[in-house]
């Protein structure tokens, strides 16, 4: 099967900075993939490669096998929502309208479902709407399109919490009842932990972690208890982070714990608690959850 | 082709910019001219203006104006740069026939007329428009493409180099002007010059500015092609 995306030895520099650095990956037909990483990653050069928006410096990238750029037959399969997306002076309407013409699967009923949902008033100027609003305009394009390729780059930039599950909702029962390859580029990692199939995390231009999201979750663990005991029991095990307070310590460590390893850990009376996404990726970065909270 | 055509149905969401503002403006100016003529002394040859110039030059705002906010959107769903400039040229072409029919029938009516009623010649420009009805209407089609395409290439430009881009090439513009007169001044040739103009005739210099036009497309359409949104 050739894959929606796959990059290889993918660069791309400005003048001053190196905004992607031998980027190699692979995204496979009908996933949900997370692309995250912290502001300057690349994560926003990565999909503006993909949409044909930019052009790399070195490397291939193709995109349903064939190179993006400038190549119709691709582009029209896939749609970019992004969070600085500038818009026409329009309404709303207009957006919805014009965007209709370019996708064969637009789902009038969705596109009508989601502007209800979202309360967005079809005749309000674009450019007078707030930036929530404006953000799920956006949202109601990418969704209604059906796009083969579907990406979101920080798709809600100023949605409220309840806007935000209203998107992660409709996005699963879209893909469920119509699957497409999506792509998802977020800083609000444990939100969109549960919908993820796949992972891809980009620090500093290079691509620090590509797995499965299953198997990122199963690593690291925060063990917590008596100071001795803790110690005992993460000896000679990779040490992400170390907390101390008074007699009691916890432990972060990078290994997944088998059952025995847990059952040995509950008898030592220790307390252990699974890494969520967002602390694993943290630990991934280099930093560690604390520093960047105190930072 | 669907996708062309869907593009500059995308231009036409935006009425007002491209529909009602290049009549609106033309009928002010119109008016404006109309009413000199009316309260004004009729001088020997009736009443000339210059008025006719703001279309053309709408034309050419809208051109760089197809350029700035509309591409990025454009550009999201999926349209490449080169099906995007195709489509802004295809309407631009369709408008030029358009537009050129209209200003040919509001000449015809001018002239049927005797100018409003007022002498005034608003539609009808000494030599360039002056023949027959779709002599009329070919030269105002090739001035309106090359104006809407001028405008395209000028908002392109900006896009792609901003500020700076734009000033050098305007600059860029000056300078070939420039060179030209040098080199006819230190060739004396202006009496060459002078004799091809008069030699020209005015279907010959709508080819002129037809071949204007086609260098101000090719000028686009490579401009677009590293353009980033």
């Amino acid at each position: 099967m050739i894959p929606t995306i796959s990059a290889t030895a993918l660069s791309r520099r400005y003048r001053d900075q190196i905004a992607l650095d031998d980027v190699s990956l692979t995204i496979e037909p009908g996933t949900v993939t997370g692309l995250l990483g912290r502001n300057g990653a690349g994560k926003t050069t990565l999909m503006r490669i993909v949409t044909g928006l930019e052009f790399p410096t070195a490397g291939d990238l193709r995109v349903f096998g064939e190179v993006p750029a400038e190549n119709d037959a691709v582009l029209r399969r896939m749609v970019f929502v992004r969070e600085e997306q500038v818009y026409p002076d329009f309404q709303v309407r207009h957006a919805i309208r014009v965007a209709s013409w370019f996708y064969p699967n637009w789902s009038e009923d969705l596109a009508g479902q989601l502007m209800a949902d979202f309360a967005i008033p079809p005749r309000r100027r674009i450019k007078r709407l707030s930036r929530g609003m404006r953000s799920a305009v956006g949202i109601v394009i990418g969704l209604a399109a059906r796009a083969e390729l579907t990406l979101f780059d920080e798709p809600y930039a100023g949605l409220d919490a309840v806007a935000r599950q209203l998107f992660y909702d409709r996005l699963l029962a879209e893909f469920a009842e119509h699957p497409r390859t999506i792509v998802l580029s977020t800083h609000l990692i444990d939100e969109v932990a549960d919908l993820l199939e796949h992972v891809v995390m980009l620090d500093h231009g290079r691509v620090v972690l590509d797995a499965p999201a299953d198997d990122v979750r199963g690593t690291g663990m925060t063990v917590s208890g008596p100071a001795t005991a803790v110690e005992e029991f993460v000896a000679g095990r990779t040490v992400w982070h170390r907390q101390r307070l008074g007699s009691r310590a916890s432990v972060t460590v990078a290994d997944s714990l088998d059952f025995a390893e847990q059952a040995k850990a509950r008898a030592m009376n220790l307390s252990l608690e699974p890494l969520s996404l967002q602390q694993l990726l943290v630990h991934a970065a280099g930093v560690s959850a604390d520093e960047k909270v105190s930072a | 082709m669907n996708t062309l055509v869907n593009v500059a149905r995308y231009h036409l969401v935006e009425r007002i910019a491209w529909l009602a503002m290049p009549w609106g403006i033309l009928a002010f100016s119109f008016l404006v001219n109309a009413v000199i003529a009316a309260t004004a002394p009729v001088p020997a040859h009736g009443f000339y203006t210059g008025g006719l110039a703001s279309i053309y030059v709408f034309l050419l705002i809208c051109g760089a104006l197809s350029m700035s906010r509309s591409l990025p959107f454009g550009m999201m769903l999926g349209v490449s740069r080169r099906t995007y400039y195709l489509g802004t040229g295809l309407l631009v072409l369709v408008m030029g026939v358009v537009f050129g029919l209209v200003l040919t029938l509001l000449q015809l009516v001018e002239r049927a007329s005797n100018g409003w009623g007022l002498r005034l010649h608003f539609f009808q420009v000494p030599w360039i428009m002056d023949g027959p009805w779709y002599q009329t209407w070919l030269t105002s089609f090739v001035l309106l493409v090359l104006f809407a395409l001028y405008g395209v290439w000028y908002g392109l430009v900006f896009r792609r180099w901003s500020l700076l881009g734009l000033v050098t090439f305007i600059a860029a513009q000056m300078v070939v002007a420039l060179l030209a007169v040098v080199a006819i001044s230190l060739s004396h040739d202006w009496s060459a010059v002078g004799h091809f103009f008069t030699a020209l005739t005015a279907v010959a210099l709508t080819g002129v500015l037809a071949v204007i036009a086609a260098a101000m497309g090719a000028g686009g359409l490579s401009t677009i092609r590293r353009v980033t949104v």
